[in-house]
């Protein structure tokens, strides 16, 4: 399977499942999500499951606190002007962390199927326009740069005696000087780069020589199994959908 | 016949500007790999695993078909480090890495700012022994380099010496010496201390020490062994995985309470500053230490002294308009003050001319004379022979006092 490939399944189940599917559609969509991780991903895919439930769990207990327990309605009843009920807010907190469960695991099964490559090697997989690799992987090194800016911040601040490593008070009123720090910090570290480093030895250009080695291919392999199938499955649910609604 | 360039001088004497200069000469060659002071300026900043930076500077085979096969300069074992962020290697082994990459790139020119004094002295050797051009490995590169630990004349090297042009950061040793006050620092006691980094390997198990103030202790290891490690986990940066800290008789845990004993300077001065100017940044420390101590070692007036000894002559400048050489000076100033007991000091005389590390060893002596406790991590050991001290070896997850 190629990136390309690996990217459009989980784009389309994506879509699909933001388009609200039915409990049908739904079912589909998670078969082949299944489908995928197992054949694909294999093992790893419990990572991508633990993973997207570190993000949705805290999300899904405070829309539970606020629209169960304190709205005590779902918003649908509440824009209708109907009475609303906490079991229709319940299962509509239910839907939503459901749904971007389901976006998290997918992003990062798709990730995840290509663990094996470095991120250089995924973007230069990946067949797209030049610019559009090019700016993929600035945009991974400024991650890169932020986590290095957040690192430089926070010894300095702790040194000093601003913050402290674990939970405080203290960091809670000077959090705003952890965001001033890290600002600062990324801006500098970039300056430097961008002032010697990068002009002396023409660095960006380095970048799209190394993009551009090797063959990256559109779609091959697996590809042609799996996106038939997804590409099916969307049409199906969606037509369901349809029929469903007139 | 590759050239070899050896620009010398003091701080402030335009040594920077004159190897960009060379650079851009006709006479050396077109494109030139670049390894700055600090990470910043030493890797691409463009990847986010080290396999990658190698992938990124490897040669093509149409990269430079008149200069193939340049020897391999390999000191640390970089596919081990292959999915590591460049970015978590120490200092040194990012010079080493930066280098590594220099040697599997068809570069024709290598320069080099002040970053081989990051390296311990048997990979310094290795490196300038790669740079010799008398070691016959043929590197095929024209190569410039800043270093102030290596005086001219230096065999087979085009010496370039340049002369101060400024005085407007010069240090007055005398006066920072003067400026110093008494302290009796508290033992540090380190017991049974296990860390290790989260998916990484151990870099301390069951470590045991004392550290009696009024005492200076160098810590000493080869690149990557943990120096940086310890002292963030006596500031608090770092939470050990297992053991415990005392300072005096009392547990002392700087990672959960904050720190409240050590004042650090750190290898890279910018990853100090909590503030944009100088008086930003000591507003916030006095904030944020005034109810641990009070008194002399935060007067205002006290604290300018020894800015203008170290040579800021405002504390309302932008620290980062300053040159590095000098925002490395005033790195100096906090643990110096004396505001807290023990001075920390990471590779404290990185970047800086001789005559300043006379006066940088002479201060952290008296500093030492007057009460404080001192740990300071160097590989200059010409600079550490001035201070009376002990020495703490790291090595196999250990720290222990050498002999």
């Amino acid at each position: 399977m190629t990136p390309n490939g690996a990217f459009t399944v989980g784009f389309i189940l994506i879509a699909l499942s933001v388009a609200e599917p039915g409990p049908r559609g739904a079912a589909v969509l998670v078969a082949l999500a299944l489908a995928f991780a197992v054949i694909e991903v294999g093992g790893a895919s419990l990572i991508a499951l633990k993973r997207a439930a570190i993000v949705v769990l805290p999300l899904a207990l405070f829309m539970s606190l606020v629209w169960v327990g304190l709205v005590g309605e779902a918003p649908y009843q509440i824009a209708a002007d109907i009475v609303g009920t906490r079991t229709a807010a319940l299962v509509y907190v239910a839907k939503l962390s459901g749904r971007l469960f389901f976006v998290v695991a997918v992003i990062q099964l798709v990730f995840l199927r290509f663990a094996d490559l470095t991120p250089l090697q995924l973007v230069r997989a990946l067949a797209l326009p030049a610019p559009v690799k090019r700016m993929l992987a600035i945009t991974l090194s400024l991650i890169g740069t932020l986590r290095h800016a957040i690192d430089r911040a926070h010894i300095a601040l702790i040194a000093s005696g601003t913050l402290t490593r674990a939970p405080s008070w203290r960091n809670a009123v000077h959090s705003w000087r952890l965001i001033q720090a890290v600002w600062l910090s990324a801006v500098t570290i970039l300056i430097g780069r961008m002032r010697d480093k990068w002009p002396v030895e023409g660095t960006m250009a380095r970048l799209d020589g190394a993009l551009d080695r090797g063959k990256s291919r559109v779609f091959a392999g697996a590809d042609r199994i799996w996106l038939p199938i997804t590409l099916a499955a969307g049409c199906a649910i969606l037509l369901a959908d349809l029929a469903w609604k007139r | 016949m590759p050239r070899r360039e050896l620009i010398s001088g003091p701080n402030f004497s335009g040594r920077s500007a004159a190897l960009m200069a060379l650079l851009r000469d006709a006479a050396f060659a077109a494109k030139t790999f670049y390894v700055g002071p600090y990470s910043e300026a030493a890797l691409s900043g463009l990847t986010s695993s080290i396999a990658d930076e190698v992938d990124l500077y490897r040669a093509k085979s149409t990269d430079n078909p008149a200069s193939p096969g340049r020897a391999v300069f390999a000191p640390i074992d970089v596919a081990a480090f292959g999915r590591r962020e460049p970015q978590t290697l120490s200092g040194g082994e990012q010079v080493l890495l930066a280098l590594h990459c220099f040697s599997l790139s068809a570069f024709p020119a290598l320069a080099i700012d002040t970053a081989l004094e990051q390296l311990d002295p048997a990979n310094r050797d290795a490196a300038l022994d790669y740079l010799d051009p008398r070691n016959g490995l043929g590197l095929g590169a024209d190569v410039a380099l800043i270093d102030n630990r290596l005086p001219p004349p230096l065999a087979g090297w085009t010496a370039r010496e340049r002369t101060a042009d400024t005085t407007a950061f010069d240090c007055d040793p005398e006066k920072v010496v003067a400026a110093l006050a008494p302290r009796q620092a508290p033992a540090i006691a380190i017991r049974n201390l296990t860390f290790g980094y989260r998916h990484g390997r151990t870099i301390f198990r069951n470590v045991d020490l004392a550290l009696a103030g009024g005492t200076a202790y160098r810590l000493a290891g080869p690149n990557g062994a943990g120096k940086t490690t310890l002292l963030k986990l006596l500031v608090g940066v770092l939470a050990p995985n297992a053991g415990e800290l005392l300072l005096g008789d009392a547990p002392y845990r700087p990672w959960r309470h904050g720190n409240r004993a050590i004042a650090l300077a750190t290898q890279n001065p910018d990853h100090q500053w909590s503030g944009a100017t100088l008086r930003d940044d000591l507003a916030r420390r006095r904030a944020a230490f005034a109810h641990l101590v009070g008194g002399d070692a935060f007067a205002e007036s006290r604290l300018v002294k020894l800015a203008a000894a170290l040579g800021a002559k405002s504390l309302d400048t932008h620290l980062y308009e300053l040159p590095l050489a000098a925002r490395k000076r005033l790195s100096w100033l906090w643990p110096l003050a004396g505001a807290l007991p023990w001075a920390v000091l990471d590779e404290p005389s990185l970047g800086q001319d001789p005559a300043t590390r006379v006066g940088l060893a002479a201060a952290i002596a008296r500093l030492t004379a007057l009460g404080h406790g001192v740990l300071f991590v160097t590989h200059d050991d010409d600079f550490a022979a001035r201070i009376p001290h002990r020495v703490l070896a790291i090595g196999e997850m250990q720290v222990k006092e050498a002999p």
